[in-house]
């Protein structure tokens, strides 16, 4: 820390908060406010004279509020940079800090809170983990017995910098504790708080036990553990040595502990899962190794920087395995646990990696983005006509598009990951998406379905995963009908209503629509905007008494190759099922109402050309089919 | 191994209301430390091992486990366990299907003596299991559609609390008698020789 602030091209704003970012990848605009510490930085030396003036004390956060700190302090004695900080709710302006600074004249109690923005080409998010309270669990008594302790106040307790400088105490009495229990997955890996596994407890309840002992080879530690994680390298030697150094090992998750109004000592009760039996064993402390939790402002964090979270609160990485320390925002990275609870190896190897992939947007002068893009149509955006719209930039998971009144909507086009969606959305077909426009879907629907078409089970597949799957059900030789045709679309969320009118019209015999799981989705939120569309399109189809089946959802990923070929399978004996003039005439019946439907397709530049393309390919199709047909 | 599904005594259970996170169980031993019995009254007494023996199909042990029968279903356990397993809703049901398989409960249960009960009703009123039902029925000796109170030894947790409030003494903990089945048996074979009479 102190290296990083020493070097020249690193910048160290504490006391600072991120108010706002705007902009995308490379070209950030960040809204910082610096707080006022009514201390000058330029001019503090970092003597302290002030907090030693100072008469007012408050508990000292960074201490676990076992130690007291000045109105006027900094947090540790290590803190980067060395500046110290008026607190101003505990302060009573008595001034006698100014009197001790003297001649420095460092302290200005005008100061006030600065407002600044900064160019920013890249931004990692590193804002760690909390702890949780374990005084919400009332069985624990944390809060209620002096004695009960949480693992980060035994981290002050036998800190050598901290309030009793190394020596363990207990809180009643002051006393070298003889008997100490450790109580592992406080608050995690259960259902009624957090139900994920905090990762490294295990191992620091080892760490702990085994400094203690190794500090107090007399101290009796036991360790309540369900289950001792310990899969990294070194970790499971580790485990050895703790028993082998006489630490215990109970299993059995405590369900009380209760405290002799006395002498203050515990009594842990737990079941030892081993014998199956019930245990009630005499401590004179006890630590609870309690939980990691997200951040309390996460939420803050994610609508500023526009970043999803997983379930839990975690930040949400762009791949879990490909890419995990990217956010689905381009220019914003994870850094350590904020994304997934990590120790300190993994930690620091995710930071390693967040910066060189940082690095590679400030180290270049032009960012290449993937050509598949959004672009507006400015005549057709209603928009500009003055209406009121904005559909498209509702459906962007991104934020990519820019809605003014008066005005078309516009694409920024470094934040446009380029799922389609909005193309999708928008009622007036007045977007398109580059590679994948409605011309050139239509070309292809034509091309496929040239020939016989009732026969056929049209597929829209997404790209990352039913295609996927749809290539492991080839790779796989699985079979399945081969009437199948699918075309590949980037996303559920392209699958525009119109794809799926025009295929009915040009006679499709069933229509598969396709994608992603809804937690898998590669554009955050693409496949739920996909998928509330087709649930929109199954009950129009209902309405207008489709043969149930003909039209058929299904959310596949690029690892169910089966599942690809059973779906399709049972859609080929839905076909088969239906006697074929039954067939015949419902999609004649249903043919003006599609067309009526998707009317807009027809409309929208560059399709005239493609209807005369594929003409020309429908001919050659069908010239070929009688041929060989003769 | 095949089996023919649906059979196994887990499959039976997870249907049952309650049961559903059945398979959650990770052998913490909450439950068992939480609760009383084990350490006051029944040192074989362990929801954990019941759980676990589900889990494996272990059908006749679990039958014959006293852990069932010995439950109170005060619920201590499942507002402590971390995997929100309602146990008792568990051990209830494997205490019925124990019974639809037979076997009997190896504890007392209340029995209400048909020929003194008036069918006040308190009895039904306090049972916390609403093991108690009054209904009308024909008991020998002493006449035709009186209410008495009966119980559902299924549901019966054999707390006492009834016959603690029963004014005639009509209702105890006593038990379970082989002998009821054949009084049961003597009855109707009375009955068919009095219909036989009549004819």
């Amino acid at each position: 820390m102190v290296d990083a602030a020493r070097h020249p091209k690193i910048d160290v704003r504490t006391y600072t908060n991120v108010e706002r970012v705007e902009g995308y990848v490379g070209n950030f605009k960040v809204q910082l406010r610096e707080k006022a510490r009514h201390v000058l930085a330029d001019r503090c030396n970092g003597c302290g004279e002030c907090s030693k003036a100072c008469p007012i004390e408050v508990p000292n956060y960074f201490e676990m509020n076992l130690a007291p700190r000045k109105a006027a302090y900094v947090p540790m004695s290590q803190s980067v940079p060395l500046r110290y900080t008026i607190d101003e709710e505990a302060c009573i302006h008595c001034y006698k800090c100014v009197d001790a600074c003297g001649a420095l004249e460092a302290i200005d109690f005008s100061q006030e809170d600065k407002v600044v923005w900064e160019d920013i080409g890249s931004i990692v998010v590193a804002t760690g983990f909390n702890h949780f309270d374990p005084s919400v669990i009332p069985e624990y008594g944390y809060g209620r017995y002096p004695n009960v302790i949480t693992a980060m106040e035994m981290e002050r307790l036998n800190n050598s910098a901290g309030p009793t400088t190394g020596n363990l105490i207990r809180p009643s009495d002051q006393k070298n504790p003889q008997r100490l229990a450790i109580i592992n997955c406080v608050g995690s890996r259960d259902k009624r708080f957090n139900p994920w596994c905090s990762n490294f407890c295990c191992m620091y309840a080892i760490k702990n036990a085994v400094l203690l002992k190794q500090m107090n080879p007399e101290l009796e530690i036991s360790i309540y553990y369900m289950d001792i994680r310990t899969p990294s390298k070194g970790y499971e030697e580790f485990y050895d040595r703790a028993r082998s150094m006489g630490i215990r090992f109970i299993q059995g998750r405590p369900s009380l502990i209760t405290e002799d109004p006395q002498t203050k000592n515990l009594f842990v009760h737990s079941e030892d899962v081993v014998l199956g039996k019930i245990s009630e064993l005499e401590y004179d402390m006890v630590m609870l190794n309690q939980a990691a939790v997200p951040q309390p402002d996460v939420d803050t964090v994610s609508s500023v920087l526009n970043i999803t979270q997983s379930p839990g609160g975690w930040f949400m990485e762009y791949h879990p395995k490909l890419r995990p320390v990217d956010s689905p925002t381009d220019g914003i990275f994870l850094a350590g646990a904020c994304q997934g609870l990590k120790d300190i190896p993994s930690s620091v190897s995710s930071g390693l990696a967040t910066a060189s992939r940082a690095g590679r947007i400030l180290h270049s002068d032009e960012w290449e983005i993937e050509p598949i893009i959004a672009q507006v149509w400015e005549d057709r955006c209603v928009m500009a006509q003055g209406k009121v719209c904005g559909v498209c930039s509702r459906a962007c998971p991104y934020g990519a598009i820019v809605i003014e009144e008066g005005k078309a909507a516009s694409v920024t086009v470094a934040k446009c990951h380029g799922c389609g969606g909005c193309v999708a959305e928008c009622p007036h077909n007045a977007i398109t998406q580059m590679h994948f426009t409605d011309a050139q879907v239509l070309a292809q629907m034509r091309a496929l379905l040239a020939d016989r078409p009732e026969e056929k089970i049209f597929a829209f597949r997404c790209h990352w995963c039913s295609y996927g799957g749809a290539d492991l059900a080839g790779t796989s030789h699985f079979d399945y009908s081969a009437n199948e045709r699918g075309i590949r679309v980037m996303c559920s969320a392209r699958m525009d209503p119109d794809f799926i009118y025009e295929a009915f019209r040009l006679g499709a015999g069933a229509v598969l629509y396709s994608g992603c799981h809804p937690q898998d989705c590669h554009y955050i939120t693409g496949q739920r905007v996909g998928a509330t569309r087709a649930d929109r399109l199954q009950k129009l189809f209902e309405k207008l008494e489709m043969t149930s089946g003909r039209f058929r959802i299904e959310w596949i990923s690029a690892a169910e190759g089966d599942k690809y070929s059973r779906v399709i399978n049972e859609m080929q004996k839905v076909i088969d099922n239906i006697p074929h003039d039954q067939l015949m005439a419902e999609i004649e019946r249903l043919r003006p109402e599609m067309e009526k439907r998707a009317r807009r397709m027809y409309e929208t530049p560059g399709v005239d050309k493609a209807l005369v393309y594929s003409d020309e390919m429908v001919q050659a199709i069908t010239a070929k089919e009688v041929k060989s047909g003769a | 191994m095949e089996h023919e599904k649906g059979s196994d005594l887990r499959d039976l259970l997870i249907v049952l209301p309650g049961c559903e996170k059945l398979d959650m169980c990770f052998s913490c031993g909450t439950c068992v430390s939480r609760c009383p019995i084990q350490q006051k009254i029944e040192p074989a007494y362990n929801p954990r091992r019941l759980l676990k023996m589900i889990a494996l199909n272990m059908q006749q042990e679990s039958f014959t486990s006293i852990t069932p029968y010995l439950c109170s279903a005060c619920d201590l356990c499942y507002s402590a366990c971390p995997q929100e397993i309602h146990i008792s809703a568990v051990l209830n049901g494997v205490k019925k299907l124990a019974m639809q398989a037979g076997f009997s409960t190896p504890l007392k249960t209340a029995r209400v003596d048909a020929l003194t009960c008036v069918g006040c009703g308190f009895c039904e009123k306090v049972c916390p299991y609403q093991a108690i039902t009054v209904k009308e029925t024909n008991v020998p000796l002493r006449g035709k559609n009186l209410l008495i109170a009966e119980v559902d030894g299924a549901k019966c947790m054999a707390c006492g609390t009834c016959s603690s409030i029963c004014r005639s003494n009509s209702i105890e903990l006593q038990d379970r008698e082989n002998s009821e089945e054949v009084v049961q048996d003597l009855w109707s074979w009375l009955e068919t020789v009095e219909m036989g009479a009549e004819k």
